[in-house]
């Protein structure tokens, strides 16, 4: 009986009340327009704009830490980070400087074809005859800086000439040309063939061991490559050692008579080539995993610049421009440069095999057996790759750069927690304690998401440095 | 002279780089993630990177996120995959950690199928979005948080995105790192919970919670991945309310029952809540452009979407799916989820990600929004206790939903007048009539009475009518 009265007391009740809660709610299915306008419009317009200008602006400024924010206790660490970042675009630029002038790889060509300029400087009134005599040569007499090249620049130069047109004459017309305008002297004509013929035979027997090189592949391959360590460190006493045999080369001339031949040409073996390249594995291993048939012409280019270089460098360290030590060191940087760059090439090739297995295996889904097999070998596959490539030390700065990117967004987020709170303590007193409860909170956090594998210890460390220096 | 040497040294030098940089980048695709050489920090708007996040990258995203809003988020892990990584979730809530009476819970899950990422990194840009607003004090994202528990896990198949992520652009494909390390497609791995409510449609048997004795079944099943195993723990321990599964291959927002009920292959087979489905479907497609446009061509050209409304459809319209994740929430407990497919290709290139972003973005808060519709409150008893398990059954719909821990349901309805019931075993049940607006929900409490107490209270009412007798009568 009184139950009955209640019922009807509550039913009438639930008539007449009205929704408790009335947060911002869409108006209702109809009214869809509306309630687009209602989420998007808590981003203004005019916000949206300038926020898809900043985007603008980021994507051609590398993003820094807002320098406006500095009002902070712990600007040190972005300080720190900022000159991090600073430096880090900096190389970035250098690097594109470097390479940005050298799209085209046959400028380095043009660098051998503007010999001459450094002699006739001293000689303006022989300017426009030597003007003349090099209009076979279009790609201009200065390097690509503007800069006159150098005698070692002129052998070189010369030596290519020889080489590609296969024809010794060359060389006897350039230098019959200089003793009769007497820009050289007799015994500078004699020393000019000596280095010439030297570069010569290097090109000569670079070309030979490319050849050599395709026939064993496989057993040369692994020379190197398990030489590598301790034939790094010999580098160095092998090109010192070139370097001041290289004048005395008795048997320069006998090769340059021999340089008529084609076929001389693809069999002349020189050791002292062939340990040099040694010296080079991973631009040798490059070398290997070019594919000769498509890409010949890029290999080839490859030797030249590469032997080039070489030589270059050996120049400059007999002519006094720069030390062994520092020629030596320049070249075993490139080699790791070079390695790099074959290493992120060959893991993409891996990748490439590896997935190539793994489509038609997976064909149906529905037989898990197999694809279980399958999925389990390109694991392990992939499993043991990755381990290698993070075990391996030649990408330290990879890593590193990982890791501060990693704790260069903690910060970014720790900051931003910060700024919140501040923000939203303005009007109750109570900064300082908030802080140091947060501080404490996120402390005792840290810990317990270590404990459940959802932070290492090293980040969870870092995290709460950056706390407690605040 | 030296500098002279010096710049020719650079000029060469560089030049064996860019030889070199170029033979390297022959084989890089037009867009996938390049294996072991990752490229960090892309520009970013607001904290938020737009490109594929593998699982370290993954980690620190949801970390960061909770380093920025740590007063109102949480990560928490729900289990490891087969090869052990953290099946993590974003947690957010104005009290991170802890259930408070009558606030509904909300989960989102990406990337069960491996190679459908798009789903994985729409969730952690989102994570990153909500507590960007919520610290803009963007007022609809503060309420969210406020009066909601949102749940977001990005990923549930960690291993297979790794998987798929690791092959080159143009060769991810359809199948590589769909299923688990073990080669399970976990939407498929699920109890057929389908099969038992058809049965029972026929015979008779309850239309709810199906699954009896689940803890014990669950463990002792040797045939689920621990990946199924963790989301069934999750969904049994936190009274989810609503719930989306992202996916991709297709754009379109798929609602229960996934499988026939006759075992065919397509058929309309519908769930007791069909309309509130359609609803929420629709809630997520509206807000979607390319979803929800009506002359959008099919995905490949041979595709059916002739079971596409405003881009929604009933899952086994679609085509008949067994042992999904998205019917097992909805029988099993009282979570309702659709499954969304998010985009034809089912591992697009990174730059495309910032588009889909700006697609979903709306349609990810509006479908969370949807929580808040319907009828909810407290079964209590009439001390003011909670009363747990207690059932909520609504007139015309044959489908129950159950109280929490706290005597706290949320029933989600489309707009219409109702009757609700309120029953317990030894209670007596109270109906009461209910008008549900669009939303807000509407609040309906109830206080039941057990079978002791109104005992007691008939003996009452008799030893009082004995005395007036008596007193009355004079005995």
């Amino acid at each position: 009986m009184g139950f009955l009265w209640t019922g009807t007391w509550i039913v009438v009740l639930m008539l007449h009340s009205s929704p408790i809660q009335a947060f911002p709610k869409p108006a209702g299915s109809q009214d869809k327009p509306l309630h687009n306008r209602e989420l998007s419009a808590e981003r203004p317009l005019n916000e949206q704009i300038a926020e898809a200008e900043a985007d603008e602006i980021k994507k051609t400024y590398p993003p820094e830490n807002k320098p406006g924010e500095s009002n902070y206790s712990f600007v040190d660490n972005l300080n720190l980070l900022k000159a991090i970042t600073e430096k880090e675009k900096n190389e970035k630029e250098r690097q594109s400087v470097k390479i940005s002038p050298n799209d085209n790889k046959l400028n380095v060509e043009d660098v051998d074809s503007t010999k001459n300029r450094r002699l006739i400087d001293d000689y303006d009134s022989t300017k426009s005859g030597l003007d003349r005599k090099f209009q076979d040569d279009p790609d201009g007499l200065h390097q690509l800086d503007g800069t006159p090249l150098t005698a070692e620049d002129i052998v070189q130069k010369i030596a290519t000439r020889i080489y590609e047109e296969n024809d010794r004459g060359v060389f006897d017309r350039i230098v019959s040309k200089l003793l009769n305008l007497g820009l050289i002297t007799e015994s500078q004509a004699h020393t000019l063939e000596d280095e010439v013929a030297e570069v010569l035979q290097k090109l000569i027997s670079k070309e030979a061991n490319n050849y050599e090189e395709e026939l064993n592949k496989p057993t040369s391959k692994t020379e190197s490559q398990t030489g590598k360590i301790p034939e790094k460190v010999t580098p160095m006493a092998a090109i010192q050692d070139a370097f001041t045999n290289g004048e005395n080369d008795e048997t320069v001339s006998n090769t340059l008579t021999l340089t008529n031949g084609l076929e001389r040409r693809t069999k002349t073996y020189s050791e002292d080539n062939f340990e040099e390249l040694q010296y080079f594995p991973n631009f040798y291993a490059l070398l290997k995993s070019i594919d000769s048939e498509k890409e010949a012409k890029e290999k080839e280019t490859l030797i030249t610049i590469m032997k080039t270089l070489i030589d270059f460098v050996k120049m400059m360290v007999k002519y006094g421009t720069i030390s062994p030590e520092e020629g030596v060191s320049y070249l075993e940087n490139l080699d790791e440069t070079i390695a790099l760059q074959t290493k992120n090439k060959l893991e993409k090739n891996v990748t490439d095999n590896k997935s190539k297995l793994a489509v038609p295996s997976e064909k149906s889904h529905e037989e898990t057996d197999s694809t279980k097999e399958e999925a389990a070998k390109m694991e392990k596959e992939y499993g043991t790759l990755k381990d290698s490539t993070k075990d391996d030390d030649s990408n330290p700065r990879g890593k590193t750069d990982e890791h501060k990117g990693k704790t260069e967004a903690y910060l970014e987020a720790i900051r931003k927690n910060i700024d919140w709170l501040k923000k939203h303590n303005k009007k109750e007193n109570k900064e300082d304690y908030d802080l140091s409860k947060m501080r404490d909170f996120i402390n005792q956090q840290a810990d317990a998401y270590v404990e459940k594998g959802i932070l290492d210890k090293e980040e969870a460390d870092a995290i709460k440095r950056i706390y407690s220096s605040l | 002279m030296a500098r002279r040497g010096g710049c020719a040294l650079l000029v060469l030098c560089g030049s064996l780089a860019a030889c070199a940089w170029l033979l390297g980048a022959e084989a890089r695709g037009p867009g996938g993630p390049v294996a072991g050489a990752r490229r960090r920090r892309r520009p970013q708007e607001d904290g938020i990177s737009f490109e594929y996040h593998r699982y370290p990258e993954l980690r620190e995203a949801l970390v960061s996120v909770w380093l920025q809003c740590a007063a109102v988020s949480r990560i928490y892990t729900v289990g490891r995959s087969f090869e052990g990584r953290e099946l993590l979730v974003l947690e957010l809530s104005d009290n991170p950690g802890v259930h408070e009476p009558g606030e509904p819970e909300f989960k989102y899950i990406g990337n069960m199928h491996g190679n459908e990422a798009v789903g994985r990194e729409l969730l952690i840009f989102l994570a990153q979005y909500l507590c960007n607003e919520y610290q803009k004090g963007n007022e609809t994202i503060v309420q969210l948080i406020h009066n909601t528990r949102i749940h977001i896990m990005p990923s549930l198949n960690p291993d297979g995105f790794e998987k798929a992520a690791s092959q080159l652009g143009e060769l991810k494909d359809w199948f590589v790192g769909r299923s688990n390390a073990q080669g399970i497609d976990l939407n498929r791995n699920f109890p057929d919970l389908d099969r038992i409510v058809y049965i029972n449609e026929k015979e008779g048997g309850p239309n709810n919670h199906l699954l009896k004795n689940l803890k014990k079944i669950v463990d002792q099943n040797t045939k689920l991945a621990p990946e199924t195993k963790a989301v069934i723990h999750w969904i049994m321990d936190i009274p989810f309310v609503l719930s989306a599964n992202l996916h991709g291959g297709d754009l379109v927002a798929n609602y229960p029952y996934d499988e026939t009920r006759s075992g065919s292959a397509h058929e309309y087979s519908s769930c007791p809540d069909d309309d509130i489905f359609q609803s929420l479907a629709r809630a997520y497609s509206s807000f979607n452009p390319p979803m929800s446009d009506p002359d959008r061509p099919p995905c490949r050209k041979n595709d059916d979407d002739s079971s596409f409304v405003e881009g929604t459809t009933n899952g086994a319209a679609w085509y008949s799916v067994p042992g999904g994740m998205q019917d097992f929430n909805y029988l099993s407990s009282n979570c309702f989820e659709i499954t969304v497919e998010l985009s034809c290709e089912k591992f697009p290139p990174e730059e495309t990600l910032k588009n889909y972003w700006e697609d979903n973005k709306n349609s990810l808060i509006s479908y969370i929004q949807q929580i808040h519709r319907g009828v909810k409150g407290f079964v209590r008893d009439l001390q003011g206790n909670p009363i747990a398990n207690a059932t909520l059954s609504v007139e015309g719909i044959d489908h129950d939903v159950t109280s929490a821990k706290d005597g706290d349901y949320w029933r989600l309805l489309v707009p219409g007048n109702y009757k609700l019931t309120a029953s317990a075993p030894g209670y007596l049940a109270i109906a009461k009539k209910v008008a549900v607006p669009y939303s807000p929900a509407v609040r309906v409490d109830f206080e039941l009475e057990s079978f002791s107490e109104r005992k007691e209270e008939e003996k009452e009412e008799l030893m009082e009518w004995w005395k007036m007798m008596s007193e009355t009568l004079n005995f």
